[in-house]
């Protein structure tokens, strides 16, 4: 007789309908921020290298990081890129302090194991705590030069000065 | 039997999959220090928009801090690929359980970690200042005056070249 | 307390009919003093005998009920009706394991797991005329992980166990604890040179769904991070006792 057994992503799926609470979402976010990071670094790595290989790639890449192509700036481009880097910043964050709440539970098997929900809502707090003044300095970088907001979301900032002289 | 020994000694552990366990609890504490201050050196002190070749051929080949960047940086770079590469491994390695496609998964996966490894390392300690790269540079943006000075004018407004009590941080 | 009707939602698999898992629904009238094992019987006995179970002890003893009720791995004789925050009671087989019918799990591979990690005494000192002494401090150390009646609510509920079945999972873990910290057992070294293994404790992502749903309120994942610690250190402390019942 016939047995059935899960594929490979049913299994993921029953897994997340699985009622684990504040253990396995710090678990899952650990795993997605801490993919999200390699994927960073990977890119990172490479873009750095051009450094040495090519100056002026660099500084192309720099440029469009920054939402300048050619040294023409793309309001969306710009904004992309420094909410990507809010998104960087946070899943950094969460992963270093989950990393450490998952520290606590090795040092101390009784104690920390023991609080585990308590910690949960330590690392959370951490996490708001460190987020808050970061997301306000990044977005404050951003808008510190207030560009016509509903124009800024298609046109290059060049372009819209050009009118709104 | 007496049974009154506290604790017993068994034989001292080893083995890959401890060593690893390991390392990725002594990396991540070290990266929790090199990793957030590098994102909030770059990031909030400086501003990622005001980064560019100028900016890191100065950071790394300052005569008094340069090696400290390059050391900070070297460090980083190689726990960061580790750490992540083994974690990468360790995910996959709950889905993917047939020995075979783990073989081969693992020798992927350090082939890959081990070419960033080298480009990392290779970019962080045979970096030399491109001088004329910068002179060319400059001259190109002032042949270029429109262009430059707006885009210029974005950085620098942000992120005046006064802030003096972080000079020492490029 | 007046009687409640409850919407049963059941993963049904049968073998010969099913290529695999569907939903089905039943109605019953439940007094809110029922178990969760009470409504399953009521619906196979009036309505659809077809319905497959396991159990046996019906007082949470056995562990043979084991099931994924609302979301989470219980046994199905502990769960009372009146604790339902809904008039919906949905009942799946326990993940990670083949489904053999309905709610019914091959249990083969947990049960592996578990005799890999030798749960039983290895001493092989010789005899003493007596019995082999041990203090009460000495026979507090392991107390927690005696309790454990193979139920496989921990190793079904931990998310690593899901994706890779030769996890020996937290059950054999506890199993191995509760012989590695006995001061009478002499075969620490040799379970903990297992549970060294890629497939070892070094699985264990300290996710907690383990903890949670053991239905002896076993400190599993704490089980598992002493084994780790003991693996890390090469000591294993027989005597200290660790607190068992004061946090509950
Ligand atoms: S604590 Fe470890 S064994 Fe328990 S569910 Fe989590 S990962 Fe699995
Ligand atoms: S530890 Fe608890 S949940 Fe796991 S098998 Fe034993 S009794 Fe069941
Ligand atoms: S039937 Fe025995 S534990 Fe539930």
């Amino acid at each position: 007789m016939s047995v059935y057994r899960r594929g490979l992503v049913s299994r993921l799926v029953e897994g997340l309908r699985y009622g684990g609470g504040a253990g396995q979402w710090s678990w899952l976010l650990h795993r997605i921020t801490g993919l999200g990071i390699l994927l960073y670094l990977v890119v990172h790595i490479w873009d750095t290298f051009l450094v040495i290989f090519s100056p002026a790639s660099y500084d192309a890449i720099m440029g469009f990081y920054g939402g300048k192509i050619h040294g023409v700036e793309y309001p969306l481009l710009r904004w992309a890129f420094r909410l990507g880097e809010l998104g960087l910043f946070a899943s950094v964050v969460f992963h270093a302090v989950n990393g450490l709440r998952v520290i606590l539970f090795d040092l101390s098997p009784i104690r920390a194991v023991g609080a585990q929900k308590e910690l949960f809502w330590a690392v959370v707090a951490l996490f708001f705590f460190i987020m808050i003044p970061v997301t306000f300095i990044v977005i404050h970088a951003l808008v510190a030069e207030p560009t016509p907001v509903a124009a800024a979301i298609v046109f290059p900032r060049n372009f819209v000065q050009a009118f709104v002289h | 039997m007496a049974v009154t020994a506290r604790s017993r000694r068994v034989k001292p552990a080893g083995g890959f999959e401890l060593a690893a366990w390991y390392f990725m609890r002594i990396s991540g504490l070290f990266l929790v220090f090199l990793a957030l201050g590098h994102l909030c050196i770059m990031h909030l002190i400086h501003n990622v928009e005001s980064i560019n070749y100028n900016f890191v051929s100065d950071r790394w080949t300052n005569p008094q801090t340069g090696y400290i960047w390059r050391l900070w940086d070297l460090t980083m770079v190689n726990l960061a690929i580790l750490h992540g590469f083994n974690g990468l491994r360790q995910i996959l390695e709950e889905w993917i359980n047939r020995a075979k496609s783990r073989v081969v998964l693992r020798t992927g996966i350090w082939i890959f970690a081990g070419a960033l490894l080298l480009l990392g390392n290779y970019a962080i300690l045979m970096f030399v200042k491109d001088a004329d790269y910068l002179k060319n540079r400059r001259d190109a943006s002032s042949d270029a005056v429109t262009v430059r000075a707006d885009v210029d004018r974005g950085a620098s407004s942000r992120h005046p070249a006064a802030v003096p009590a972080f000079d020492v941080l490029k | 307390m007046s009687m409640r009707t409850l919407t049963v939602r059941i993963k049904r698999y049968v073998p010969e009919r099913d290529r695999s898992p569907r939903w089905e629904e039943f109605k019953v009238e439940a007094d809110p003093h029922d178990r969760v094992l009470d409504v399953i019987q009521k619906v196979k006995w009036d309505q659809d005998e077809t319905i497959g179970l396991r159990r046996s002890c019906a007082h949470g003893v056995c562990g043979s009920d084991a099931m994924r009720i609302n979301g989470v791995n219980r046994l199905a004789c502990k769960v009372l009706i009146k604790s339902l925050p809904s008039d919906v009671l949905t009942l799946e087989p326990i993940l990670g394991l083949p489904v053999i019918k309905d709610l019914i799990v091959d249990m083969k591979p947990f049960f592996d797991h578990y005799k890999s990690v030798l749960p039983y005494l290895i001493n092989d000192d010789p005899p003493p005329t007596t019995e082999r002494l041990q203090s009460p401090e000495e026979r507090a150390r392991f107390d927690d992980t005696t309790r454990c009646i193979l139920c496989a609510c921990c190793t079904a509920a931990c998310p690593p166990f899901w994706g890779d079945n030769k996890y020996v999972g937290p059950a054999a873990i506890v199993n191995a604890h509760r012989f590695i910290f006995d001061s009478r057992d002499r075969g620490a070294a040799e379970r903990l040179d297992i549970l060294n293994d890629t497939e070892g404790v070094w699985r264990c992502r300290t996710v907690f769904n383990c903890t949670n749903a053991c239905p002896r309120e076993i400190k599993v994942t704490q089980a598992i991070q002493e084994v780790k610690q003991a693996l890390l250190t090469g000591e294993v402390d027989t005597h200290s006792v660790v607190n068992i019942h004061q946090e509950t």
